[in-house]
């Protein structure tokens, strides 16, 4: 406090008639402090009026956009935007309109889902059928074919068997045994042959 | 006790939802002619605490007046929010769902006690389905004189179903505050 008190002091000063106030003045205060004060008084008065330290002044006017501050370091994080003017807390709905457009809505969103459910399981249904009736076609197929096989063995057993008929009607001697003889048949006939 | 906010309405809306049909309406607005037809006595839902009740408006008003700590229940409770914000809904909901239910069940009077003391509905005790019910959507089960029994969940749709064999389980209970 004390050397700015001094500064103002030496500034009047030098404006007035310089001599007699400042010898007042000096006569005063150098019975305290005589030795310390003027030096740094002077220069730091200076300083203050000096046109650099102006400039310094207008130097500091950026905005916040201007200093690329990172977002984060504000008070308000960032992304929050507090709308103006809206009201606080929360919105209640209670009149009619306004519960049948949000429950319209609602149906709408949750017969879409239902639609899509019945539609999906549509779907599926389908290729369930398609391949069980693969499935059958396949298995018929397979029966059929061994059917086939069956028949056809069994034609050539008939013919067999009736053409052995046919040989033993040829032949004289009638066999032993004709069920025994059944399994033996081939190598009888060759024998006999 | 409040009104529901927005957020709140469609939630609570979305899970009767699933249960319910567009005959929901009749919820907000009755139809014309029916006795609560009255504008200053519109059916209303209220929070209190974090249950919804289900009520007329003039009880509501008259509600105003009990201080909040005091007030134990009002109208008919629906169910209530969680503290996730999800909503459950309570049995004592299946008076208002029943009757504007999307897809039912009727099961047969054998299995009735079963699905009560908290099993599952398995096909045999299956009476009566409504047509085409997709896999997993909410149900009401009815008992076979058409008394609302409980909520369900459908196990499979109705085509799945009939290929079967009757132990398996065709509807999943779905709110078990039935004994």
């Amino acid at each position: 406090m004390a050397p700015t008190k001094g500064s103002a002091r030496g500034k009047g000063g030098d404006s007035k008639s310089s001599k007699p106030s400042t010898l007042s003045s000096a006569s005063r205060v150098s019975k305290k402090k005589d030795v310390k004060r003027p030096p740094p008084q002077e220069v730091k008065s200076k300083a203050r009026t000096e046109p650099k330290q102006l400039k310094k002044t207008k130097k500091r006017e950026y905005t916040e956009e201007e200093l690329d501050l990172p977002k984060l370091n504000m008070i308000t994080p960032a992304g929050v935007v507090k709308p103006k003017g809206k009201k606080k807390g929360k919105t209640f709905v209670d009149d009619q309109e306004g519960m049948m457009t949000i429950l319209a809505m609602v149906n709408a969103e949750k017969e879409g889902q239902i639609e899509s459910k019945m539609m999906k399981a549509r779907q599926l249904e389908e290729i369930r059928e398609a391949r069980r009736k693969e499935a059958e076609a396949r298995q018929a197929q397979k029966k059929s074919k061994l059917e086939e096989a069956k028949a056809s063995i069994r034609q050539k057993r008939k013919n067999k068997n009736e053409s052995k008929q046919d040989s033993n009607a040829d032949t004289t001697a009638p066999s032993m045994n004709d069920s025994s003889s059944k399994s033996k048949g081939k190598r009888k006939s060759v024998s006999f042959a | 006790m409040r009104q529901l906010t927005e957020d709140e309405t469609k939630t609570l809306f979305a899970k009767l939802a699933h249960y319910t049909g567009r005959s929901i309406n009749n919820l907000i607005a009755p139809p014309a002619g029916s006795e609560e037809t009255d504008a200053k006595d519109r059916p209303v839902f209220r929070v209190s605490g974090n249950r919804v009740y289900y009520l007329r408006l003039s009880i509501a008003n008259l509600a105003t007046s009990i201080p909040r700590a005091n007030l134990l229940s009002l109208g008919t409770c629906v169910g209530k929010f969680t503290k996730t914000g999800k909503f459950r809904i309570h049995i004592t909901a299946l008076d208002i769902i029943a009757p504007h239910a999307r897809y039912k069940v009727w099961i047969k009077s054998n299995g009735e006690a079963p699905y009560m003391y908290g099993g599952n509905v398995v096909k045999a005790h299956v009476g009566r389905w409504s047509e085409d019910i997709p896999e997993h959507s909410g149900v009401v089960v009815f008992n076979t004189s058409d008394t609302p029994l409980g909520f369900g969940v459908t196990a499979r749709s109705t085509a799945e179903i009939r290929k079967l064999d009757p132990t398996a389980i065709a509807v999943f209970r779905a709110i078990s505050e039935n004994i």
